[in-house]
């Protein structure tokens, strides 16, 4: 090494020197380009051998040492041994020169590749984007061809020469495309030209409707006035034509049951009954409302329940009672328009009943009220009479209007827990069956519910007689009380030949009685709670004849009973003595008799007035049974009989004929 | 008939049929209602079968007595008499009370309001005889059997008993005399309204109270307390039945003793009949102050009731 590197600086100085190499004649020791010339596997071989080499001397000098040789031999070993290190030497720095220039040329090769890898890659990746590039490109959709453009064959029709060139057109797409669109262009322009113009024809149409509008409202106040001016003429000539348009106008919106029943009762009221009036009354505006937008209306009152919910909660928590109390009050809602017929009698007393119509039960009710020409008043026993919850009351037998007579319902009343109607019949009005046949609604038990003209005629004739009938009779009863009360028997001359000239009996008391004092005096059966109950009392000398009366709401199509008990020198009555039994039917049983003249309203008081009679003969002809051992007799014998006793229960004779004026048996 | 005649019916009479197996009933409107007795004691009666079958109306007044013969059924009106066939119904003759037979020589005895006593031959149809004396209507008769005697009790309190002459063989008054304080009720009256003989023995009452006599004595042996003015009165075996005022038939002993009163629906009674003819219907009746004629099958409580 120490060589190589002198000769190195050698070289190096040279250089330096700037010594031409001709000139020089320095010899140049380049270990390197020695190297080019050797061969590898020969400096192997010279490896080897020199090691062997090595090896073999060390032996020897080992044998030489240990058997004590002289160091002349060995320091020649010692030389060769070191000969053979320097050749091992450089063989060593030739392999690593070898290495290195190997080294050094794999370096290059890897640069080289890398820089064409490096252009590969950039070529590559221009590529792609070329690539993107040319997609793209062919991708682009111009707008145009959104645009609908006419046929070609259309565009060559219509479109003038200048826009369509088919000249040039014809042959070039590109062109043809660019004469379509031109020709788009004008035809576009034309038709907003044309939409312009329109829009101007249509504002001025409206102007023109608008004046002729406001001409025509300006004449609506001179058509009322005319109307206004005809209505004395229309009275003068009796044609209320503007009434009856009028009703007819508001009568549409009726619901059907309403509008079978106005039809009806309008009709029979022209036809036979001219006291007969019938008017519709209620809100027209909502009725309007209610049948032209059901949905609308519909929608509002869930808005308005919804904002009332909402309310409610917002002040307290909704209760469940709250929301089902609004639910009954939508389920029992009446429709805005009702009816109102009134029924005129003689003495200028006037029935008013007003009808409604549920709109979610389907059925009718009625309201009643009286209004008389004379001021009714004094009898504190009639109160009951005229009172408008139960004036109509079993009008038909058993039709008592305190439940609905529709069955279905009774499914509608579950479900927002209405257990009864007859809570509600004081606001809503009683449903009478005959109602709802006079507005043609039949129910039958399958439910079939169909608005019947036929039935609601059929009904109308006999209702209204019925309700004439059942209005003068409880006036009749009115004033019969009023003179009741004052202990005065009302006995018309119609009547008079049934009874004798001379009553000695009188009315003493006439009272109002309840229905739980009745139960104890009269067997149930022919007594129900919807009866009115009386207390008369008939006094003679020291008798007294408490008469307990029922009178059925059909008075005078039936019967008022009355029931005896007499007090005599003990308690007697009807149920204990056959006398007394006897006078009860003759007071009960013989209607025949009794009624009097038409309409048969005379039949309380004659009932009353045979009563007294029937006491007269009593207490006169039982004071014979008991002899004269007890004193004068209290009630001496005046009326005329011809025996006093007859029969196995030996019976009186309460039976008067007139004009014999005896009595006698039956 | 509505509720209200039905309310104030009263049934006056009854009488059954020869063969036992119906009963007439008269009421005070006039009618006379036929009942089945087979059909209402059946097992399997129901509440038609209580209905009569058949039901006409025979007088304008009361029926107040009934008499069954082999053949008819005569019913009373107001002095009419009418004889009904059993086996169909036929109008024939024309106030009557009571109607007795005498099957010895076959006349009918009728005692009415008119306070005599007619006896009319059953085959002829004439009138035989009238038996005056009586100061007021007759109320009842009956007919002793062995002796052929009839007795009668009217309004004036006198009963009286007549042999076959038209004189009265005996009277006597029953509130006057020794009876009197015993029988006597003077703050109802004097009137008789039921009679019944069983041979030597009798029973009246009516205003004075219901009493036993001893016909040859004329005395009464006792006296029955019952409270009410018994209207009829039958002797059964060895008890006496009596109705009357008050809602119940009395069962009384010889001895004097009221052994037991048993309701019945009717306020007061006026007939009872005993259907003895008919073994298998053996049956007491019960009509009064009601539509309603108790049957007694038993006679110590009320079985079922007939309606009109």
């Amino acid at each position: 090494n120490i060589i190589i590197i002198v000769i190195k600086r050698f070289a190096v100085i040279a250089k330096s020197q700037s010594i031409t190499p001709e000139s020089c004649e320095v010899r140049v020791y380049n270990e390197e380009v020695e190297l080019e010339d050797r061969d590898p596997q020969q400096d192997y071989m010279l490896y080897k051998d020199t090691c062997a080499d090595l090896a073999k001397l060390m032996a020897e000098i080992q044998e030489l040492k240990s058997s004590g040789a002289k160091s002349v031999e060995i320091e020649e070993r010692h030389r060769q041994c070191s000969v053979h290190f320097i050749t091992l030497k450089k063989l060593n720095r030739l392999a690593h020169m070898r290495l290195k220039k190997g080294r050094d040329q794999t370096h290059e090769a890897k640069q080289r590749v890398d820089v064409l890898h490096l252009q590969l890659q950039n070529l590559l990746y221009e590529v792609m984007h070329l690539q993107k590039e040319i997609s793209k490109c062919l991708e682009f959709k111009s707008q145009h061809e959104e645009i609908e453009l006419v046929s070609e064959e259309e565009f060559f029709q219509e479109a003038p020469a200048e826009i369509s060139r088919p000249h040039v057109t014809r042959d070039d797409n590109h062109q043809l495309t660019l004469a379509r669109l031109d020709w788009e262009l004008e035809q576009r322009k034309r038709l907003a030209e044309q939409y312009k113009m329109s829009l101007a024809r249509k504002e001025k149409i409206q102007k023109a409707i608008e004046q002729k509008r406001e001409y025509l409202s300006s004449l609506q106040p001179g058509l009322q006035n005319i109307m206004q001016a005809s209505l004395p003429v229309q009275e003068y000539l009796s044609m209320p034509f503007e009434q009856m348009q009028k009703q007819a106008e508001v009568a549409r919106h009726l619901p059907p049951p309403l509008y079978v029943l106005l039809v009806q009762a309008a009709a029979y009221g022209q036809a036979c009954d001219k006291t007969l009036s019938v008017n519709i009354s209620g809100d027209v505006d909502e009725a309007k409302a209610l049948s032209r937008r059901p949905e609308d209306s519909q929608e509002d009152e869930s808005d308005s329940d919804a904002e009332e919910e909402q309310q409610n909660t917002k002040r307290r928590r909704a209760t469940v009672g709250v929301q089902l109390e609004d639910k009954r009050k939508a389920m029992l809602r009446r429709h805005p328009l009702s009816l109102c017929v009134d029924l005129k009698c003689k003495d200028g007393s006037v029935l008013h009943l007003f009808f409604y119509y549920l709109m979610n039960l389907n059925i009718l009710t009625v309201k009643t009220k009286v209004s008389t020409a004379t001021d009714l008043s004094g009898a504190v026993s009639a109160g009951e009479l005229l009172n408008s919850e139960s004036l109509l009351n079993c009008l038909y037998a058993s039709d008592h209007g305190k439940e609905t007579p529709n069955p279905a319902n009774r499914y509608q009343f579950d479900k927002v827990g209405i257990t009864t109607f007859a809570d509600y019949v004081s606001d809503l009005g009683h449903p009478y069956v005959w109602v709802q046949k006079l507005g043609g609604l039949q129910f039958s038990s399958d439910g079939a519910q169909n608005v019947i003209f036929a039935l609601s005629a059929s009904h109308m004739e006999k209702t209204m007689k019925l309700l004439r009938g059942r209005l003068q009779a409880r006036l009749a009863l009115h004033k019969q009380f009023s003179s009741l009360e004052h202990s005065i028997i009302p006995v018309s001359s119609e009547c008079q030949h049934l009874f004798p000239a001379k009553v000695v009996s009188g009315l003493t008391r006439w009272t109002m009685m309840s229905y739980q004092e009745f139960t104890h005096v009269l067997k149930a059966g022919l007594v129900c709670e919807t009866d009115l109950f009386f207390m008369a009392v008939v006094e003679r000398g020291t008798a007294r004849l408490l008469a307990a009366v029922v009178l059925n709401p059909r008075y005078p199509e039936v019967m008022p009973l009355f029931s005896l008990s007499l007090h005599w020198k003990g308690e007697r009555s009807g149920r204990t003595e056959d006398n007394l039994r006897a006078m009860e039917s003759e007071v009960n049983v013989f209607r025949a008799e009794l009624q009097g003249p038409r309409p048969g309203l005379q039949l309380l008081t004659n009932q009353i007035q045979r009563l007294c009679v029937c006491l007269d003969v009593y207490l006169e002809t039982e004071s014979q049974v008991c002899d004269g051992s007890e004193g004068p007799r209290e009630f001496p014998r005046e009326k005329m009989c011809l025996r006093t006793a007859r029969g196995p229960s030996r019976l009186k004779p309460f039976k008067y004929n007139h004009p014999q004026g005896f009595f006698s048996h039956r | 008939m509505g509720p209200v005649e039905l309310l104030h019916m009263s049934v006056f009479s009854q009488s059954f049929s020869p063969c036992g197996r119906f009963l007439a009933a008269g009421n005070n409107y006039g009618e006379i209602a036929v009942f089945s007795l087979s059909a209402a004691l059946s097992p399997d009666a129901s509440e038609a079968s209580q209905k009569p079958i058949l039901n006409f109306t025979a007088h304008d007044g009361p029926v107040f007595s009934l008499l069954s013969t082999d053949t008819h059924l005569l019913s009373a009106g107001n002095g009419e008499i009418s004889a009904w066939s059993w086996a169909e119904t036929s109008l024939e003759i024309p106030e009557i009370n009571a109607m007795i037979i005498n099957p010895k020589d076959n006349s009918l005895i009728v005692g009415g309001g008119d306070n005599n006593i007619h006896i009319m031959d059953m085959e002829t149809g004439i009138f035989k005889s009238v038996l005056k004396g009586h100061t007021d209507y007759i109320h009842c008769l009956c007919f002793k059997e062995r002796e052929e005697e009839i007795l009668s009790g009217g309004e004036d309190g006198a009963v009286r008993i007549w042999g076959h002459t038209e004189i009265p063989l005996s009277h006597f008054q029953t509130c006057s005399g020794m009876a009197s304080q015993e029988c006597a009720r003077p703050q109802f009256g004097k009137w008789i309204s039921c009679l019944a003989t069983d041979s030597d023995w009798m029973l009246c009452g009516g205003g004075p109270s219901l009493s036993l006599w001893h016909l040859r004595s004329m005395s009464p042996t006792s006296v029955f307390p019952l409270p009410g003015c018994q209207r009829e009165a039958v002797f059964y075996q060895d008890l006496i039945m009596s109705v009357g005022e008050g809602p119940h038939v009395s069962h009384c002993l010889h001895g004097g003793t009221v052994k037991a009163q048993i309701p019945c629906t009717p306020s007061s009674l006026n007939t009872l009949a005993l259907n003895l003819k008919n073994s298998e219907h053996r049956v007491m009746t019960v009509g009064g102050s009601s539509h309603q004629i108790d049957v007694f099958t038993n006679f110590s409580y009320r079985a079922f009731s007939l309606s009109f």
